[in-house]
């Protein structure tokens, strides 16, 4: 018994090796490099050897686990779940505790500059993760396509700040309203398409939106990107080291001394509060009817329509719902970049704010910022490593579909209770 | 003039399409079988290509005649890249398979992500370029003014493309494999009381798919010269949407549709826009996805309530 | 005389050649409960896919008869049928939305009254006080209907919780909930045991008599049909080959040939 399983197991684990060899032989072993715009090669078979022994011992090391706990039968970890229970409970205090932190964070000693970048960044993805779970986590449209929307918001904005200088608080709704739009047209003819079609047609719309912005170049000027995008200013107040003669800005208004912080500072409450909004409009809107509708067509589609709802309608809501805050979140880039250009709307941030909604446990607000704070934070920690990280990115990605498929927070409320009512 | 421009564009449309064809049938097959969109299969074939490429480099050193290092390469291709297809089944899919829907379709995107960046850390981010491996061909209406011209690369592209076609159709129709998937498709769990290995059968379609896929790459690299780790994720929308022109699940219709995408690419960046060739396909994608969803050779869908 | 609900003439469907009713002719009256049956494949389910609009029939014609209106199935397409006309459904495999609670399905199916309530979101995302009524209004009717079938202690738990036979009731309260003119009943009585079946009956009747709800019924269990119908059609290969009372139908010859066969 033992001899046969330790024969087999290591029958196994040189099949790995073999394997492993046959992936990693070619294309790492065998770099290609160029040499006076010849392409030679250069081998590099210690890499490929030590890596084919890792998933050699691997193997044979997992084997032995799973042989070992087989024999125990029964014990099993679940870290996931506790967390995730722990989660569940402690929910609201952890909510609220979060929103203190995010607040009194710019005021915190350790804050600095790079750290209130990363901050903006976060939150961006925080709004952005929360406007699509709309349409994943409570309608359960796979939309690959996001960053369309996002894009649509950033250049609308830019484009009617530019010329027409108009302020931020008037572009904002206009390029909410413009990515709605353009959700509502493209949802209209693809969302009676099923899951997996849909994925694939969101995911070419927001390629086509990309290669437009890339060509139309009298309008977005292509590839250059848009520049001197205006800066957001507070209430007309704008955030300026030297004033102009009689022009009252931020520092001169309050009387203190001009600090470039003060702008960051402000454009992290501005995203802060507009993420915060996100929230608190999803939170409500899962309550309401149409909120309810969005789930039942996740859950069955066919339910619904026997029940008398309407699919189209509903889920060109969420669509255009979605596309709205994700039109919004792409303006406060616009603004904060001062410049956009189409490398910064590519499918990667489509996949990017996928994974954050999928990870966070579909439909759940704070597994948005939960798997936010890791995926962003493991981005930047291996920032260095460009490709690398994304590596890790996306085999993130598969392991956490294997195992834990409905994400971190996996529990859902209900909407509406009985006993509450009653109370 | 006119005419002669007209079959240049024609012979670079099919040539074109025999490459996205070959890459269809993956997706093709995959759909029929597991009736999941393979996201990963476009990065599959720029692993083909780029194994493909090396193995053209390490030729180039020896001296062995070009027609063997041809059958060499394609077979080298074939290998490895099938390993590539075995695994990401292995490892990425079949832990999934009753997962909720999405599931499969988002662990698929994960994994081509993994596969662009690796490739991307172990041969890095430079476009390569290959030396032209097939050099001269036939040229035609010279008096014409403008040229017409089929080259050697063109012609072999082409005929392997048929060969391999024929092939894996008998493969499918006439053989105990063909049967077990196309038992499979039907019924999976039938299938496996039956005594049918369904899983052996999953992975021989990945293999099958990925294999194809590197002959794909091979002739991609051959044909255009130059490859980087990103080609994988066009190239797969392209061959996907060939894969529903044709109707998804059929095999003949993989091939159909990816001519008709080769022809479509072509003759849109040769008489419309250069620019928006990618919209071109892309469009295709969509309007047969909302109006002619069973492509030309797929079953009707009935949904069954 | 009972009143004429529901019209079906000369309904024929067809899928690529292959027809699954062929120029099927009955009605059924309101406050009533009239049967389909007939042998697997005799096409009963395609007849509750045309009538809800999930097929579109390929040629005859279907009525329904509400209040004073005579409304034409055939010009309503899918979630129109149920919203429009009133005919709600339930389906041989159970579609309830597992994930959600006994409570929000039944508030679904409330989902058009309470959508025009919330003025289309707008209102409802301010309380305002005539929506706020109407959801309470729509959770008395959902308490209303699971007291009937004794789950109002499991409101709050995932409707995939529940037991089998649980969730076949829900089902059909769940469609109670839209209001409707017609209940279309797919096998209902489909893996209950004895006990659960005679609950069903009651159901049944309970909507028949006290709703005044017209119930068009599938269904395999001969105990389940003849004891609560007051009509019977039977069908086989498309076709109807007979029509009548419930005691009528026992005896009749065809019937009997039809699911026992004859000797040749």
């Amino acid at each position: 018994m033992e001899k046969n399983f330790l024969q087999s197991s290591i029958k196994d684990s040189l099949f790995t090796g073999l394997i492993a060899l046959a992936l990693f032989g070619p294309i790492i072993g065998l770099r290609t490099v160029a040499q006076n715009e010849i392409l030679v090669v250069q081998p590099k078979w210690l890499l490929v050897i030590f890596i084919v022994a890792i998933c050699a011992v691997g193997r044979f090391l997992i084997n032995l686990y799973t042989f070992n706990r087989d024999q125990k039968a029964g014990h099993q970890s679940s870290i996931g779940k506790s967390i995730g229970n722990f989660l569940d409970t402690k929910g609201t205090q952890i909510a609220i505790s979060a929103i203190i932190f995010s607040i009194i964070f710019p005021f915190l000693p350790f804050t600095d500059r790079y750290l209130m970048d990363i901050g903006i960044m976060m939150l961006t993805y925080i709004m952005l993760g929360w406007g699509l779970n709309i349409v994943i986590g409570l309608a359960g449209l796979l939309d690959l396509g996001y960053v369309a929307f996002y894009a649509v918001g950033a250049y609308s904005y830019a484009l009617f700040a530019i010329h027409f200088g108009w302020s931020f608080w008037i572009c904002l709704p206009i390029a909410g309203i413009f990515a709605a739009m353009f959700g509502v047209l493209l949802g209209f003819p693809v969302l009676r398409l099923r899951g997996d079609y849909l994925a694939i047609v969101t995911l070419a719309f927001g390629e086509m939106i990309r290669i437009l912005l890339l060509n139309w170049y009298e309008l977005t000027k292509g590839p250059d990107g848009l520049t001197g995008i205006p800066r957001p200013s507070f209430f007309g107040l704008p955030f300026k080291s030297f004033p102009e003669e009689g022009e009252q800005t931020f520092h001169t208004f309050f009387g203190l001394e001009y600090s470039p912080m003060q702008r960051i500072i402000f454009l992290y409450y501005l995203i802060l509060v507009l993420a915060l909004i996100t929230n608190l409009f999803t939170i409500k809107i899962r309550r309401l009817p149409i909120g309810r509708a969005w789930e039942a067509l996740r859950e069955d589609e066919i339910a619904c329509k026997s029940l008398g709802v309407n699919p189209r309608n509903t889920k060109l809501t969420a669509f255009a719902i979605g596309a709205m805050f994700g039109g919004f979140a792409g303006s406060f880039f616009a603004t904060r970049q001062a410049f956009i250009s189409p490398e910064s709307f590519t499918f990667i941030e489509s996949a990017i704010i996928v994974a954050i909604v999928v990870l966070g446990g579909m439909g759940s607000q704070t597994g948005v910022v939960l798997s936010t704070i890791f995926l962003i934070g493991l981005i930047e920690v291996f920032r260095d490593f460009e490709s690398y990280r994304m590596i890790a990115f996306g085999g993130a990605m598969v392991l956490i579909m294997i195992f834990r498929p409905r994400g971190i927070l996996a529990t859902r409320k209900p909407t509406i209770t009985l006993e509450k009512k009653k109370g | 003039m006119d005419l002669a421009y007209f079959l240049q564009q024609l012979i670079n449309g099919v040539t074109l399409g025999s490459v996205y064809g070959l890459i269809a049938i993956g997706y093709t097959m995959v759909y029929g079988i597991i009736g999941m969109i393979n996201f990963a299969h476009g990065d599959i074939f720029m692993v083909g290509a780029f194994v493909a490429l090396i193995s053209f480099i390490l030729f180039a050193l020896t001296s062995i005649a070009l027609p063997v290092v041809l059958l060499l390469t394609l077979l080298i291709a074939m290998v490895f890249t099938a390993c590539y297809g075995w695994t990401v089944e292995k490892l990425a899919y079949k832990p999934l398979r009753k997962s909720f829907r999405l599931a499969p379709l988002i662990s698929a995107l994960g994994m081509s992500i993994v596969l662009q960046n690796y490739v991307q850390a172990a041969q890095g981010a430079r476009i390569k370029t290959l030396q032209p491996v097939i050099q001269g061909g036939f040229t035609f209406m010279e008096e014409t003014g403008f040229t017409v011209s089929l080259s050697y690369l063109q012609v072999f592209i082409v005929l392997v493309t048929i060969f391999l076609m024929a092939i894996f159709t008998l493969l499918i129709t006439r053989t105990a494999l063909g049967r077990a998937q196309r038992a499979c498709e039907q019924d999976r769990t039938m299938t496996a009381l039956m005594g049918i290995n369904v899983d052996r059968t999953i992975s021989i379609t990945f293999i099958i798919g990925s294999s194809l896929a590197s002959v794909a790459g091979m002739m991609f690299v051959m044909y255009y010269g130059v490859i980087d780790f990103y080609i994988g994720f066009l190239a797969g929308i392209k061959a996907f949407t060939a894969a529903v022109l044709g109707g998804i699940g059929s095999i003949p219709g993989a091939m159909l549709g990816g001519l008709l995408i080769g022809l479509i690419e072509v003759f849109w960046s040769g008489y419309i826009s250069i620019e928006y060739k990618d919209i071109a396909a892309f469009t295709v994608l969509v309007v047969v996805l909302i109006f002619f969803p069973t492509g030309f050779l797929g079953k009707p869908d009935i949904e069954k309530v | 005389m009972a009143i004429k609900l529901l019209d079906v003439e000369n309904l024929t469907m067809k899928f690529e050649g292959l027809v699954a009713i062929d120029n099927l002719s009955f009605s059924a009256n309101k406050d009533q409960i009239t049967s389909i049956i007939g042998p697997n494949g005799a096409g009963k389910t395609t007849v509750f896919n045309c009538l809800t609009g999930f097929y579109k029939a390929t040629a005859g014609s279907m009525f329904l008869n509400k209040e004073n209106e005579k409304l034409n199935l055939r010009k309503f397409s899918d979630y129109r049928v149920a919203q429009r006309a009133g005919v709600a459904r339930t389906f041989q495999n159970i579609r309830l939305f597992p994930q959600m609670s006994v409570l929000e399905n039944m508030m679904v199916a409330q989902h058009n009254k309470l959508m025009d309530a919330s003025g289309f979101t707008l209102l409802g995302l301010f309380n305002s006080p005539s929506f706020v009524k109407k959801e309470k209004e729509a959770v008395e009717i959902s308490k209303y209907w699971l007291d009937i079938i004794g789950l109002t202690h499991r409101a709050d738990d995932d409707a995939g919780d529940l037991p089998y036979g649980d969730q076949r009731k829900l089902e059909i309260v769940r469609a109670m909930c839209i209001n409707p003119n017609l209940l279309c009943l797919d096998e209902p009585a489909a893996g209950l045991n004895a006990k659960e079946s005679a609950e069903l009956n009651k159901l049944l009747l309970f909507i028949k008599n006290k709703k005044k709800t017209g119930i068009l019924l599938i269904e395999h269990d001969m105990s389940v049909v003849m004891e609560i119908s007051d009509h019977v059609v039977v069908l086989n290969y498309g076709k109807k080959i007979f029509e009548g009372t419930s005691q009528e139908t026992k005896k009749s010859p065809e019937v009997i040939e039809a699911y026992l066969g004859t000797d040749e």
